[in-house]
């Protein structure tokens, strides 16, 4: 169904609704047969996992593991302030690298999802950033409150 | 490898600012090409170039909505048209055209002198009349034809034929009916037309069209001035329709008079327009003050000019069209049309 049909908009828009243009590509694909393009939405899923626990990384596995690396250096030192500096630039690092990497992911899912047949615009990368944050934040309350327990001043004695 | 990653590829889109560029690029180009082309360029008529006067059209309009189940009165138009020309109104026969006019005024038989050049399709009324047209110079002496038709202005280089001219013609034909078409006066300086001469010369009609200065060809309607007993089986039964009638009106009224005179120094202003655009080179045009020009060059001939001009979308009346090889005629269609024809001879 277009995208610009009146169900979809509302109506607000008699012409083509901004950001609805059709693909355009440079030469027309040459799409595969039925079995590729079923091939390519199982590689498909499995690129929008891979892309999935890449950003997931970001909310829990890459702050500990820059944690533990500042202790280490912070304990090798003996310096506090060496080792927070080190584990935030690292985090900060890390995080544009895993964003470029998950932006690749993105980009290439994308193709993928095409080759499969869909009529995929826009990639996923923005709505997955925000689920695991959401996941993430959930997760960590849940540690938080459940399974740590309250701070150590709260605690009972 | 590379050819799985090029599978991939294939499926990439060209992101927004791309697809603009190609479409700027697009919209670039068809301009490019709207701009070099050229719309042809129709100067072959011998009119005036606008469409006729809003008033004159007004007053057609008019009539039209009015009571179009009765027949115009054409007794008023005639009395104003006889007035103009200082005729009594028995004088004057109003018809569907000044062509038409002529055709009744011909002989069903017999030699019919055309002075020539004259009008373009005069030789063909002639025939189909069913007379015999012979082409004589509109200065020949009369001989012995029944009839004798003459142009002036001429439809050519836009020559008028004295007053003292006709006189003597009319004197020397005798019998024989004298015809003066002179549908393109309203081109020439006033006062020097026959149609004064009407009441003195028995054998002499003139005919006046409303096609050329009024630019009203498309109401049919034309004026036959002469003797009583010869115009007065001119006019057509019914008369003039009434939006032809109405429009005939304001042409002769002191309003049409002083819009044809307006248009008559429009025409000498782009016949100067013309031997500026033409100076220097080996073109030149006859002055004449008529709404076309008379072009010859000293170094190509007619059919040449008319070939070339062709081949740059400028359609012109060749010459030949009158059995001259040197000439080409070309309406002037205001500042802009003889721009481009002044660019067309030229390049």
């Amino acid at each position: 169904m277009p995208r610009n049909d009146p169900t979809d908009t509302g109506g607000l828009f008699i012409g083509r609704r901004p950001g609805t243009a059709p693909l355009q590509y440079r030469t027309p694909p040459e799409e595969g047969s039925g079995r590729r393009r079923r091939a390519d939405g199982m590689l498909a899923a499995g690129v929008l996992a891979l892309e999935t626990l890449v950003v997931l990384s970001l909310w829990g596995p890459q702050p500990l593991a820059w944690l533990w690396v500042g202790s280490q250096v912070d304990y090798r030192t003996d310096s506090v302030m060496l080792g927070i500096t080190v584990a935030f630039i690292g985090l900060i690092g890390s995080m544009i690298l895993t964003l470029m990497l998950a932006t690749r992911l993105d980009h290439l899912w994308r193709l993928i999802r095409r080759a499969a047949g869909h009529d995929q615009r826009d990639g996923v990368l923005a709505r997955i950033f925000m689920v695991t944050a959401i996941v993430a934040a959930i997760a960590f309350t849940f540690w938080l409150v459940v399974l740590q327990g309250p701070a150590p001043s709260m605690a009972p004695r | 490898m590379p050819r799985f990653r090029d599978y991939y590829k294939q499926f990439e889109a060209m992101d927004p600012e791309e697809v603009s560029a190609e479409l700027r690029a697009r919209r670039d180009e068809e301009k490019r090409r709207a701009l070099s082309r050229v719309e042809p360029l129709d100067l072959t008529g011998a009119g005036w170039f606008e469409p006729p006067h809003p008033e004159a059209v007004n007053a057609a309009t008019f009539a039209l909505r009015r009571a179009l189940n009765t027949y115009a009165d054409v007794a008023p138009v005639r009395e104003a048209v006889a007035a103009r020309f200082g005729l009594e109104p028995e004088q004057v026969a109003l018809g569907h055209g000044a062509g038409e006019l002529l055709r009744a005024l011909l002989p069903a038989a017999g030699d019919v002198h055309v002075g020539w050049p004259g009008w373009q399709p005069l030789p063909d009324l002639v025939t189909a009349a069913g007379g015999h047209a012979m082409p004589v110079p509109p200065d020949a002496p009369a001989g012995d034809a029944a009839t004798i038709v003459l142009t002036s202005p001429s439809d050519t280089a836009g020559a008028v034929l004295p007053r003292a001219a006709i006189e003597a013609l009319c004197e020397q034909a005798g019998h024989a009916t004298v015809i003066v078409d002179e549908a393109l006066a309203e081109f020439a300086e006033p006062g020097g037309g026959a149609a004064t001469l009407v009441g003195e010369l028995p054998n002499l009609v003139v005919v006046r069209s409303f096609s050329k200065g009024h630019a009203m060809a498309g109401l049919r309607a034309g004026a036959a001035l002469g003797p009583p007993e010869l115009v007065e089986r001119l006019a057509p039964s019914g008369g003039l329709s009434a939006p032809a009638a109405a429009a005939v009106a304001w042409a002769v009224s002191d309003r049409g008079a002083e819009v044809a005179a307006r248009r008559r120094a429009a025409a000498a202003t782009l016949h100067e327009q013309l031997a500026d655009g033409l100076e220097g080179t080996s073109f030149h045009a006859a002055r004449a003050g008529m709404p076309f020009a008379w072009i010859a060059s000293g170094d190509e001939d007619g059919p040449a000019i008319s070939g070339r001009l062709a081949t740059r979308q400028v359609f012109v009346a060749p010459g030949t069209l009158w059995g001259d090889r040197d000439h080409v005629r070309a309406q002037l269609r205001g500042p802009a049309g003889v721009e481009r024809l002044i660019s067309a001879l030229t390049s």
